[in-house]
């Protein structure tokens, strides 16, 4: 048998289409804009009950709180934590979707890697909604007559906030990555869900836990997702910033190192045994 | 011609654990193999179309996804434009396409148009070659302003024509299309086949079609290889097979009488349900519209539908004949 020629095309490295499946992922997230303001609206929402509790909680002085932070910042932190939050788009329902549904034999089909690609279109998605629950969440603040973070607390925040957006984009990663394995992901997410409860602070911060279970959390992803971000509400600093951004970077590669390592096992298992 | 499919003694196993009976069962599972594709052996020649057929469970989408990469075989070897697949699978997606009639390869909330410049970028095509044979595939397509709208809210038929034009941006030499057809009405499906063939014919593609419809072999393919079981059973023209198995067609009248006699060479009652009358026909020896011409003339029909025979029929009687020789 003879080889028909190789192709003409010149083969490009991922990123150019990692590039464009973020920019598809931003354009989706507007394309359904009602859900965009409704989620907009639930951050309202969350927004109004948590700082009801937590200036109760400042005007109580409870667990000597006040003396931690000024009054307010707390709000602030938890506004940061939501704000990380509400933006993550569901990355490992779609896994199971494409993974269970057979879906990812058309992705398997195309030269450029389905990993990079979802998660870029995630970030994509999570990047429009950062820029609207930010601004709800500024009007907010504006509006209530509380006081705006100053420019370095938001300065470290936008970048931390970003990072650790990315940080739970893949946490849920390699949740939905356990589709390969399990019919369902609903398992894993709850973990990943609860550990950012305890560990990430999504509520309060893990400067209130005692020492040890501090520097746990500190030190987890979960961490990395939202505390180091939120904590900047609290106490703006440049040392702060950049141990979180340290964290961060480590937890981004470990959890990049994780995903790829789940994908290539989980793919080895779709050649081996097919989908299903 | 070279060949731009070589297939040599491919084998799929799956294995599986199954429950065993009774409680001490649960904790020891038994062990379950399928033989999905069996030993099976073909070449096709660069710019053929040859549909692989047969009932459900026979193979075929199993071959199609080895022939693709995205599944190792147990044993035996395969070159896809001489590649081996399951181990230059990046390679080999430059140059093919493929179009699951189940799946979609497009974003549904987007304009085909989004999907179609996402994946400009997936297979590293430079900008005017793509845009030009989008424009040609547009025009031939009819997708003008479908393009622009949500891909969610195309009919199936549009969705299919958004599907095989991304499937065919990037311009693959070998087109793999599992049931291309499923689930459209006859003007949609005779639009897909025309445009098939017509693509192929006029770019040198080859063709590898799975299908359940008649009429997709008949009128896309020049081969057809027929498999039952993971066996290859039949693999001949198609002019051949048509000949020989695919000159039925089955004509149901619904009638406000219990039931309708028609007597003609070629044609043969079926068993049926009071006021509904199956007739089998062999198109050898009697003329559709003459059969139907003269159900007409008997008068108080309702309704008149004409069906190949089911696919799991003809592919039964290939089967049957293949063991009777």
């Amino acid at each position: 048998m003879r080889s028909t020629p190789p192709p003409a095309v010149a083969e490009r490295g991922p990123l150019a289409a990692a590039a464009e499946a973020f920019r598809l992922g931003a354009a989706q997230t507007l394309a359904g804009w009602p859900v965009l303001i409704g989620r907009c609206l639930f951050y309202v929402l969350l927004m109004v009950v948590l700082s009801g509790l937590w200036d109760k909680v400042a005007a109580e002085r409870v667990a000597d709180l006040a003396r931690q932070a000024p009054v307010g910042s707390f709000v602030l932190y938890v506004g940061a934590t939501e704000w990380i939050t509400l933006s993550i788009p569901a990355l490992h329902l779609k896994f199971e979707d494409d993974i269970r549904g057979g879906a990812l034999d058309v992705h398997l089909l195309r030269p450029k890697p389905y990993l990079l690609q979802t998660i870029s279109q995630c970030c994509g998605w999570a990047f429009v909604r950062m820029l609207a629950l930010g601004a709800t969440g500024l009007a907010l603040l504006t509006v209530s007559g509380r006081a705006w973070p100053s420019p370095e607390s938001l300065a470290f925040m936008g970048v931390l906030g970003a990072l650790g957006a990315v940080t739970g984009v893949l946490l849920y990663a390699l949740a939905g990555l356990g589709a390969f394995w399990a019919r369902r992901v609903l398992p894993f997410q709850l973990i990943v869900q609860k550990l950012m409860f305890v560990l990430g602070g999504l509520f309060a911060p893990i400067t209130l836990y005692p020492p040890v279970l501090r520097r746990v959390g500190e030190a987890s992803p979960f961490a990395a997702h939202l505390y180091w971000a939120g904590v900047q509400a609290i106490r703006p600093s440049l040392s702060l910033f950049l141990t979180g951004l340290a964290w961060q970077a480590l937890w981004l590669i470990l959890l990049s190192l994780g995903c790829v390592g789940l994908w290539r096992a989980g793919v080895a298992k779709v050649l081996r045994e097919g989908i299903g | 011609m070279s060949s731009a499919v070589s297939v040599q003694q491919l084998t799929k196993r799956y294995s599986f654990s199954r429950p065993g009976k009774g409680l001490a069962g649960a904790f020891a599972p038994e062990r379950v193999t399928i033989e999905a594709v069996s030993d099976i052996s073909f070449e096709i020649a660069a710019g053929e179309r040859v549909a692989i057929i047969g009932p459900n469970g026979a193979g075929k989408s199993t071959t199609l996804k080895m022939l693709c990469g995205i599944l190792e075989p147990t044993a035996g070897e395969a070159r896809v434009l001489g590649l081996v697949p399951w181990r230059e699978r990046k390679a080999l997606a430059y140059r093919i396409g493929v179009v699951f009639g189940q799946r979609s390869q497009l974003w549904g909330e987007l304009p085909a148009r989004e999907s179609f410049a996402l994946l400009r970028r997936v297979y590293d095509q430079d900008a005017a070659v793509f845009a030009r044979r989008l424009g040609e595939l547009s025009e031939r397509f009819g997708l003008g302003e479908l393009m622009d709208q949500p891909v969610h809210r195309l009919s199936l038929g549009q969705r299919m024509r958004c599907e095989i034009t991304a499937s065919l941006l990037h311009g693959p030499s070998l087109l793999f299309l599992d049931e291309p057809t499923i689930g459209l009405d006859v003007t949609a499906k005779a639009a897909i086949r025309d445009f098939i063939r017509e693509h192929a014919r006029d770019h040198q593609e080859t063709v590898l079609l799975t299908s359940h419809d008649t009429r997709d072999i008949e009128l896309v393919c020049d081969r057809v290889i027929v498999v039952d079981e993971g066996r290859i059973v039949v693999d001949q023209p198609t002019d051949q097979l048509r000949r020989t198995f695919l000159a039925r067609k089955l004509i149901i009248l619904r009638s406000q009488a219990p039931s309708l006699t028609i007597e003609m060479a070629g044609v043969a009652a079926r068993p049926s349900e009071p006021h509904t009358t199956v007739l089998e026909v062999d198109t050898r020896a009697a003329r559709i519209d003459q059969v139907i011409a003269k159900a007409l003339a008997l008068g108080g029909i309702d309704d008149i539908t004409i069906e190949d025979p089911p696919m799991e029929e003809v592919v039964h009687e290939i089967y049957a004949a293949a063991r009777r020789r």
